[in-house]
């Protein structure tokens, strides 16, 4: 054989025997341990700190706020529904240790801590509030072909135009409930009863008013009246007369009248029948909050049956021209005419108020 | 482009979400184009190599040179777009044989040794005497290349030669494995409609062939008219046979693949008829056109027994033909089989970028880069036989 | 030589290089153009070495398995979002470990209009690529079928993406569960060429390829995968089929399940109940 075949060979085996040494060289140790691949990396992939924790884990802090949302129709995992605290609040991660929380605003869009990012405060611990706009809501709820018919949805325009989901549900516990939750007034109605000696000259004695366009107060719910007043006493809804009344008040002045005024019994009032009975028919979208017959299931909204035509047909214009503003009241008198606006408060009037 | 995706693709229909990132851009096309004229060309070397076809002598060794010279940059577009470069050799160090982009590393690295210990037989005497008569760097890089070695004895080139024989029948499977290899590499995917063909590496396959003939002419022609040489008839007429008959073959493949196709109307079929009608009609348009008109270029030569300048002419027109007919072929392959959405429900449209390391430049740029090489390789072993005997002897 | 590294390899004694040795022949016949291509390769044998450190688990004592409930499912897309944040995916409308898809018949269509969270539509919808939902471009439309379907990697019995991989960066466990080594994937992308459902997506930043691991950090710790853990409407099952009364093992029970694109041959390991002919 010629020299340069011989020389030939040697240096293909050389290169032969580098390139074997250089594979198992550089080939990972744990490689072929139990296929194909490299075996550390499986305790890798599964050493990753999971970033959702679970509704038990916020319970040992939010006790109080698991409490009502585990007794609510966001729990109900028997019948298919289980919406955990992450679901809106967004992963727990490490909060509420500020330690290992990433800092760069990549690093959090990365974690998707979108949730996080409004109010969390260097130094401070971490906040998970779920967003109070509709859009947290209305993911599950907005009415859309192709939801199953069992998942409760609404026309968003319909159901309460644009105000929040939050004035009337409570996101923890949903559920708006119609019975069972009582009115039973704290204050002294005896007490309440010697302080509304400052309300007669308007109101009249016990609560119904001398003069229509001012408002009944016998037998409206008592939660409603300590709303009001708070709200007039704070300026939240002005209004000159009441706001110099109500800022002598303190909260037990406000719960011992509102115990007086809910303790008495209204009497219905009489109105024109035919646009009763036109403002019946378009009393539909109240009756979600006021009842049917304006009589609401829920303490934190007023009675309407019963009360002074011309006060509700004022109130509701006012609501309309923005004189008073209401997250809910305000979007719904907007759709109202003037003539609607009439008949509602003659149907009110009429309706029967106990 | 790292860290940002350029743009997600448009589309009609439905397609999956992570379908709107295209994962194989042009840089793919490039590969088994590079590839094909590699095949094409080494293929002609072995015309007459192996099968003694004496017409293609004066190209033998100058297609040798042309198939290294391409195979260097075959690696090149892949590097280009893995999103991990720097482990590329993970697939050398752990090849998981089950997938046929493992063997890449040790095909490709098998064939470059293959052609370079090949040429290298082809050139030995030529290095030997060039050896001696070169000093300075070249006379040393040429002096290694010997492997101390002056040994050009009648004996020692018949041993010589029969190495370069078993080597150029070793190369033929080779270069077909090389090839045949990247049509596996798409017909063996069930996930896309377009490519899941058991026609897909023969197709592939014949038309590299093709193609690299078709380089091989442009590179010949080109290059004579360059050094003023005279050009081979007889080596131009079986350039146009060889290439007449694998065209042919390739054409009714095609056909008949697409006939299949609409002949079989399988669910989707309404998208395929889209894609072709519609991202990639120019693309068809070329390939189809193109392909006819060589064919019919390339009969009328043979029919003909052209000869002298009008098969000059007609060679190097059926040349550049088939380099652009067979990329658009690449190219409707690659791109058309990713447009067509998985869900067979809608398709993509893919825009290549035109800088970038997966742009349009970095392409072009990739793809000249053989030609220069080509035209150093050749300055430093000259192919062409008379000249260079003609320079040894004077 | 590079070329004959594979010939050096058969000379070689050891265990590892016996393996060696049957890949080097492997890629022998392979070169030849006959590849034999077992289908039913892919398990690993992971019964001799000693379960991978993974505190409190044993791989071999779980088959894992997911199911989807199409009509329970409401489009809220808590399980898209929960997937991004707790595997760092990437944040944008194109890159998904799991989506969802909206399928809808108006009256007299005979295919579905179908978009997922890619659509224009429904990208202005939610105005950012951060957060998802589905727009409401039917409300007024007369739809006679409408209905939501989630989708995710399949973890296939015989999965495309692993016998595709050139370096072995993704592979399949004992357990079920398909993983990639991101430390170790070159980025070419074959896999998401070769998986039929559209379930790998390439990490730019990255550089390699990513995909569901059912939340393997999370099922390995006795957790439930995030998406299962936020599905306010129990669409999403998951579980082991090794225990009879894990929650899938019930779910195929109690179903008559489906898988998607059985013709395949990947024989997926997600489940779904109340899809339509046009899923796929």
């Amino acid at each position: 054989m010629p020299k340069h075949i011989m020389r030939l060979m040697v240096l293909v085996a050389a290169a032969a025997i580098v390139g074997f040494s250089a594979k198992i060289y550089f080939t990972d140790k744990s490689y072929y341990r139990y296929g194909h691949y490299r075996g550390d990396s499986v305790a890798e992939i599964a050493g990753d700190t999971p970033r959702f924790r679970g509704s038990t884990y916020c319970k040992s802090c939010h006790e109080k706020q698991y409490a009502v949302w585990a007794d609510s129709p966001h729990n109900k995992p028997a019948e298919g529904r289980h919406v955990q605290c992450e679901v809106c609040h967004g992963p727990v991660g490490l909060h509420p240790n500020r330690e290992g929380v990433p800092s760069s605003f990549d690093e959090r869009l990365a974690l998707g801590a979108k949730h996080v990012l409004s109010s969390e405060q260097n130094g401070a611990p971490t906040k998970l509030p779920a967003r109070k706009d509709k859009t947290e809501c209305i993911q599950c709820h907005e009415a859309m072909p192709g939801r199953p018919t069992a998942q409760r949805q609404v026309e968003l325009a319909a159901h309460a135009g644009t105000a929040p989901c939050v004035s009337c549900h409570d996101p923890h516990a949903p559920k708006i409930s119609y019975s069972g939750m009582p009115d039973k007034p704290k204050g002294n109605a005896a007490a309440g009863k010697v302080l509304s000696a400052n309300c007669t000259a308007c109101h009249g004695p016990g609560g119904e008013s001398t003069n229509p366009v001012w408002p009944n107060l016998a037998g409206q719910h008592a939660t409603y009246l300590i709303n009001a007043l708070q709200a007039f006493k704070s300026g939240a809804r002005p209004n000159e007369m009441m706001g110099g009344m109500a800022a002598g008040l303190n909260d037990a002045d406000m719960e011992n009248l509102a115990a007086y005024f809910s303790g008495r019994s209204c009497k219905g009032i009489g109105a024109d029948k035919a646009k009763a009975a036109l403002g019946k028919k378009r009393s539909a979208s109240c009756a979600l909050c006021h009842g049917p017959t304006g009589v609401s299931p829920n303490p934190s909204w007023p009675d309407l049956a019963g009360q002074n035509e011309a006060y509700l047909g004022a109130t509701l214009k006012s609501f309309k021209d923005g004189g008073r503003v209401h997250p809910v009241m305000s979007s719904v008198a907007k759709t109202l005419s003037d003539t609607a606006i009439d008949n509602l408060a003659a149907f009110y009037a009429s309706a029967n108020c106990k | 482009m790292i860290g940002t995706m350029a743009q997600a693709a448009p589309y009609v229909g439905y397609v999956y979400p992570n379908e709107t990132d295209i994962p194989w851009s042009v840089l793919i096309v490039i590969y088994p184009y590079i590839t094909g004229l590699v095949a094409g060309a080494f293929i002609v070397s072995s015309l007459y190599h192996v099968f003694g076809m004496e017409r293609f002598k004066t190209v033998a060794r100058f297609a040798l040179l042309t198939a290294v010279s391409f195979m260097f940059f075959v690696p090149v577009p892949l590097l280009f777009h893995l999103g991990n470069p720097q482990r590329a050799f993970n697939a050398v160090l752990t090849p998981h044989w089950t997938s046929a982009m493992s063997a890449f590393s040790y095909v490709a690295g098998f064939y470059i040794c293959l052609l370079l210990l090949e040429i290298w037989f082809a050139f030995r005497a030529d290095i030997v005497s060039l050896a001696k008569t070169k000093g300075g760097l070249l006379g040393r890089a040429y002096r290694i290349l010997t492997l101390g070695s002056d040994d050009v004895s009648g004996k020692a080139l018949a041993i010589d030669h029969k190495f370069a024989f078993a080597l150029a029948v070793i190369g033929i499977p080779a270069a077909g494995g090389l090839h045949g290899y990247v049509g596996f590499l798409f017909g063996s995917l069930k996930s896309r409609e377009w490519w899941s063909s058991d026609l897909m590496p023969i197709i592939f396959l014949l038309s590299a062939v093709v193609s690299g003939i078709g380089l091989l002419v442009v590179l010949y022609v080109a290059y004579s008219k360059f050094r003023k040489a005279a050009l081979d008839d007889a080596c131009l007429q079986g350039l146009a046979k060889t290439m007449w008959a694998f065209l042919t073959v390739v054409l009714l493949i095609e056909g008949l693949e697409l006939l299949e196709m609409f002949y079989k109307s399988l669910e989707g079929i309404e998208m395929v008829q889209r894609l072709i009608e519609g991202p990639i009609r120019y693309g068809m348009f070329l390939q189809w056109g193109l392909s006819l008109m060589v064919f019919a270029t390339l009969s009328y030569l043979i029919l003909t027994h052209a000869s002298g300048r009008a098969l000059v002419t007609g060679m190097f027109a059926s040349g550049i033909g088939m380099m652009l007919g067979v990329l658009a072929m690449r190219w409707n392959v690659v791109i058309g089989g990713q447009e067509l959405s998985k869900t067979m429900k809608g398709l993509l449209i893919y825009y290549p970028e035109i800088l970038g390391h997966e742009g349009l430049l970095a392409v072009l740029f990739i793809f000249l880069c053989p030609f220069i090489v080509l035209w150093l390789v050749t300055r430093f072993l000259p192919p062409w036989e008379s000249k260079a005997r003609k320079e040894v002897s004077s | 030589m590079e070329s004959d590294t594979s010939e050096a390899k058969k000379a070689e004694p050891g265990s590892a290089l016996r393996r060696n040795f049957l890949r080097a022949i492997g890629a022998g016949v392979a070169c030849a153009g006959v590849w034999m291509n077992d289908p039913l390769q892919a398990a690993p044998p992971a019964a001799e070495a000693a379960p991978p450190d993974i505190p409190g688990y044993d791989w071999r004592k779980h088959k894992w398995a997911f199911g989807v409930d199409a009509t329970r499912c409401i489009g809220c897309l808590r399980c898209v979002e929960a997937c991004k944040a707790e595997n760092g995916v990437t944040q944008d409308a194109h890159h998904f470990r799991t989506w969802v898809e909206r399928y809808v018949y108006l009256e007299g269509d005979e295919h579905a209009r179908v978009d997922s969270q890619s659509d224009p539509g429904n990208i202005a919808a939610s105005d950012s690529q951060q957060a998802f939902r589905f727009d409401n471009r039917y409300a007024s439309a007369p739809v006679e079928k409408a209905f939501f379907v989630p989708k995710l990697c399949n973890h296939c019995t015989h999965p495309a993406c692993v016998q595709v991989c050139p370096t072995g960066a993704t592979y399949q466990t004992p357990d079920g569960v398909v993983l990639i080594d991101h430390s170790y994937c070159i980025g070419c992308q074959y896999c998401v060429q070769a998986c039929p459902y559209g379930a790998r997506e390439f990490n730019h930043a990255m550089g390699v390829t990513d995909k569901c691991t059912w939340c393997y950090h999370r099922i390995t710790k006795g957790l439930q995968p995030a998406c299962v853990e936020v599905c306010p409407v129990e669409a999403r099952v998951f579980g082991d089929r090794n225990d009879p009364d894990s929650p899938i093992s019930r779910f195929i029970r109690n179903n008559r399940v489906s898988v998607l694109k059985p013709q395949t041959g990947n024989a997926p390991n997600v489940f779904y109940a109340g899809i339509d002919k046009e899923v796929s």
